[in-house]
């Protein structure tokens, strides 16, 4: 029963505390502008950089911006992380691994449940039906190609750091700890694996979550359910929660170009903004109030 | 002193004389490739390193800090700056920068992306110290040990181990100015995250808390502007006899006879310089004037207190200086009753007043904000301007202003006006939102005090002096041929006049800068004489 609770638990936390992190983000107050071209929103113009400012008396004319664009240039990071590809290359192959494997693992994940959902309905994978023989082979290639890719991934960034001077020198114990601990994670499923090749541990595991019954596990999948279970709750509150941070830095910062015209959102929130008084302030000379000036006789 | 291979972010705490110092620099490209073509770098003087902060790498920015002498004031300085952090970090006293910020110091995967993408790192042969992170690095380890409960309980295993001396923390200030703040490093942050924001922030907690910010700066920038109107000092009074001055200029140059309007009430246009403007480079607002006479625009200077200066140094180490600027210029043009202020050839004018000032106050506070570039445009196409491309048949290449292109994202009107008044136009490589910083950036353009200079002209400036010289390595040792360097903004230009001196380029190889509306009147079909003096020489 431990180990199913375990199972509800991280995963709930992973969830909650990641929207909770993003919460945090989206609660702080509205900064001043940051806009950092190109911004893939401007219609027409963010394939070059360019802006509604090359445009001759822009507040006059009606904003046009482009979710599509926008979308599409954020699919380009998100997939493939773009940045990384363009600006650093050697790089961007062993994080593009292990950024893929763990994204080919939340579809694995989805195709365990939805193979314990098939199961439930009477439909067993070595029944030979289409849809069981599907489910059980795409579940196959994503679970081993995802393990295999994370734990390339994770081993080689703990190569480089420790081996790459420039890497070595900026890098803490706690960076090394957390990709050695998704090595070591990857490492044990890649174990278990060896002796499930058809992962049906892990369709047991989701059969077990979506009827709340007891999960039966070997000692080795016992230690990789409690450490995968650890790490989903450690994650969000480490900086591998960059995927809320990115969010943000991109859309919040980086693409929030909305100018403070009338009537507009940005200025509704200035508004607003400048009825508070803050209760503290700096301390330099210049942040002090002038001091009243003396009457001149 | 130690070596950039073995400088590690943990040493800026070492009780050593200075930290370390620039060793081989980037090459440069020919014929600036042969020894002896560009001047040695020399050694601080020993009494700078007594009164200031010498101890970094030499170089002295921080010119108001003085080294504190007895252990009260040593202490003094770690607590104001660590009531300086604690302010940067609150939502209360930083809520303009505050989400910026948390996610630059929160997320960085230290992946070097920025390293290659900073024009000083690049500059200085990839010295340790000027890596964008080794930066950021020292205050995110700082903040760990002194604000966070994981780095209290466990200390350097998480990355909480620099010690917080006075040394470090004036050398942290130096540091800070490092950086041009050009952005180009979160360019290409696979995370979206700011270097730059890191260096400003630094900044801020010296001038708003501990009251440090580099004279030209402030002393001499933002306060003498909240003075006498100019942070080059020019009162009213001096600034109408300057527009004297220029009429009679103009006169002289063009035979035409233009009267500049000034506080002229209910304009359609308020058009605003860098003062700095009249004071070196008069031939620019000179052609601003011809222009817009010429396009038969409505449009006046002001000559109210900060109308006729556009600059707010402010946005680059104080939020309260840039504010009580920025606030001013907008009451200026609220009170002529324009509607619109179009700013002259300065790229950072153009980011206080359009972006930074454009969320500091509601908009009924506000009067809407143009660059000077899409109505050029718009003259140059309309057909309003006469214009003879051939009179500019020289090279030109094009440097794009980190202010108004990376920030503002003006990429193409310049573009189209150049082309369409030059017969020989060549980008630098790379351009546009891409381009490097001219190396003047941030105010390191105006900051000369002791050997500060030395920094910008061999480390900061020296990616755009190779940019340029490979733009014209066609003709560069043919000293017969004139080539231009269009710098369409103050600091920039300012930058650039000083590459070109430093390293002999106009003298050796008839390299020339200037800005962009100069070349559009030097094409006018009407002018008898060459605009450009350069050309008049010849």
């Amino acid at each position: 029963m431990f180990l199913l609770i375990l199972s509800y638990v991280s995963l709930l936390a992973f969830i909650g505390l990641s929207i909770y992190k993003a919460i945090q983000y989206g609660k702080m107050p509205m900064h001043g502008r940051l806009d950092l071209y190109p911004v893939p929103k401007e219609k027409g113009k963010g394939h070059y950089g360019g802006s509604y400012y090359e445009v001759l008396e822009w507040w006059k004319k009606p904003r046009e911006t482009s979710l599509f664009e926008e979308i599409v240039d954020m699919l380009k990071e998100v997939l493939f992380i773009k940045k990384l590809f363009d600006n650093q290359r050697p790089l961007w192959w062993i994080s593009y691994s292990l950024h893929l494997g763990i994204y080919i693992l939340f579809v694995w994940t989805a195709l365990l449940f939805v193979g314990a959902l098939t199961e439930l309905a009477g439909i067993t994978m070595g029944s030979g039906h289409w849809w069981a023989v599907v489910v059980y082979h795409l579940t196959f290639i994503t679970g081993l190609v995802g393990a295999l890719m994370v734990a390339f991934g994770a081993g080689a960034l703990l190569i480089k750091r420790q081996f790459v001077d420039y890497f070595k020198k900026y890098t803490t114990l706690q960076e090394y700890f957390n990709l050695a601990f998704i090595l070591v994670v990857a490492v044990t499923g890649l174990m278990v694996w060896v002796s499930d090749p058809g992962f049906n541990y892990g369709r047991h595991i989701a059969m077990s979550m979506l009827t709340f019954s007891p999960i039966e596990a070997s000692a080795v999948l016992s230690l990789h359910i409690i450490l995968l279970g650890i790490l989903l709750i450690y994650i969000p509150l480490t900086k591998m929660s960059h995927y809320v941070g990115k969010y943000f830095s991109f859309h919040k910062v980086l693409w929030d170009n909305d100018p403070n015209v009338p009537g507009s959102e940005v200025d509704k929130i200035i508004k607003e903004a400048q009825i508070a008084k803050p209760k503290n302030n700096w301390s330099a000379p210049h942040y002090q109030p002038e001091p009243p000036k003396t009457q001149e006789m | 002193m130690i070596n950039s291979k073995d400088l590690k972010v943990q040493d800026i705490s070492k009780p050593v004389k200075q930290l370390t110092k620039l060793e081989k620099l980037m090459d440069l490209p020919a014929p600036y490739d042969k020894p002896g073509m560009e001047p040695e770098l020399t050694e601080p003087k020993e009494d700078w390193a007594e009164k200031y902060c010498a101890s970094l790498d030499g170089y002295i920015g921080l010119d108001t800090f003085e080294t504190p002498k007895t252990k009260e004031e040593q202490d003094e300085l770690v607590k104001k700056f660590l009531s300086g952090l604690e302010k940067m970090l609150s939502e209360e006293t930083n809520r303009g920068i505050i989400q910026p910020l948390m996610l630059s110091l929160d997320y960085c995967g230290k992946c070097h992306t920025c390293s290659e993408a900073c024009h000083i790192y690049e500059a200085s042969g990839g010295h340790e110290l000027y890596r964008p992170i080794f930066r950021s690095e020292i205050l995110r380890r700082i903040i760990k040990k002194y604000f966070t409960t994981s780095g209290k309980l466990f200390g350097s295993l998480v990355g909480a181990d620099i010690d917080l001396t006075w040394e470090t923390i004036a050398r942290l200030g130096e540091l800070s100015y490092r950086c041009n703040l050009c952005r180009r490093c979160a360019q290409t942050c696979p995370l979206g995250l700011d270097n730059a924001v890191i260096a400003k922030e630094i900044r801020k907690i010296f001038s708003q808390e501990m009251g440090i910010a580099p004279k030209p700066l402030h002393e001499k920038g933002t306060q003498l502007q909240l003075k006498t109107g100019s942070s080059t000092g020019i009162t009213k009074p001096a600034f109408l006899d300057i527009i004297e001055f220029l009429e009679e200029d103009i006169e002289e140059k063009t035979g035409m006879s233009i009267k500049i309007p000034i506080d002229k009430k209910g304009a359609d246009i308020l058009l605003t310089h860098n003062a700095g403007e009249f004071m070196a480079w008069p031939e620019n607002p000179i052609a601003f004037a011809i222009l817009f006479e010429k396009a038969g625009l409505d449009w006046t200077l002001s000559s109210d207190l900060l109308g006729y200066d556009n600059v707010n140094y402010g946005i680059w180490y104080d939020d309260a200086q840039a504010k009580k600027i920025a606030l001013q210029q907008f009451k200026v043009a609220k009170d002529l009753g324009v509607n619109r202020i179009i700013v002259g050839e300065c790229g950072h004018a153009h980011k206080s007043v359009a972006l930074v000032a454009d969320r500091m106050t509601s908009s009924d506070n506000k009067i809407p904000v143009e660059s000077f570039l899409p109505i050029l445009e718009e003259m140059v196409k309309s057909g309003k301007l006469k214009l003879d491309p051939s009179k500019n048949n020289f090279p030109v290449t094009l440097h794009d202003p980190c202010n108004y292109v990376r920030q503002m994202g003006i990429v193409n009107p310049q573009r189209e006006i150049i082309k369409a008044v030059c017969t020989n136009f060549r980008e630098m490589t790379p351009h546009g939102v891409d381009n490097y910083c001219c190396g003047g950036g941030s105010g390191f353009a105006i900051m000369n005090s002791m050997n500060f200079g030395e920094f910008r002209n061999k480390v900061t400036t020296r990616k755009k002096f190779e940019q340029i010289l490979n733009a014209f390595q066609d003709t560069i040792e043919d000293p017969a041929v004139p080539k231009y360097v269009c710098a369409p903004c103050s600091n920039c230009k300012g930058a650039i006049r000083d590459i070109l001196e430093y390293y002999e380029v106009t003298h050796k190889y008839n390299v020339h800068y200037g800005g962009l509306v100069e070349l559009v009147v030097n094409a006018l079909v009407d002018l008898e004489k060459p605009f450009l003096e350069f050309l008049d020489e010849e």
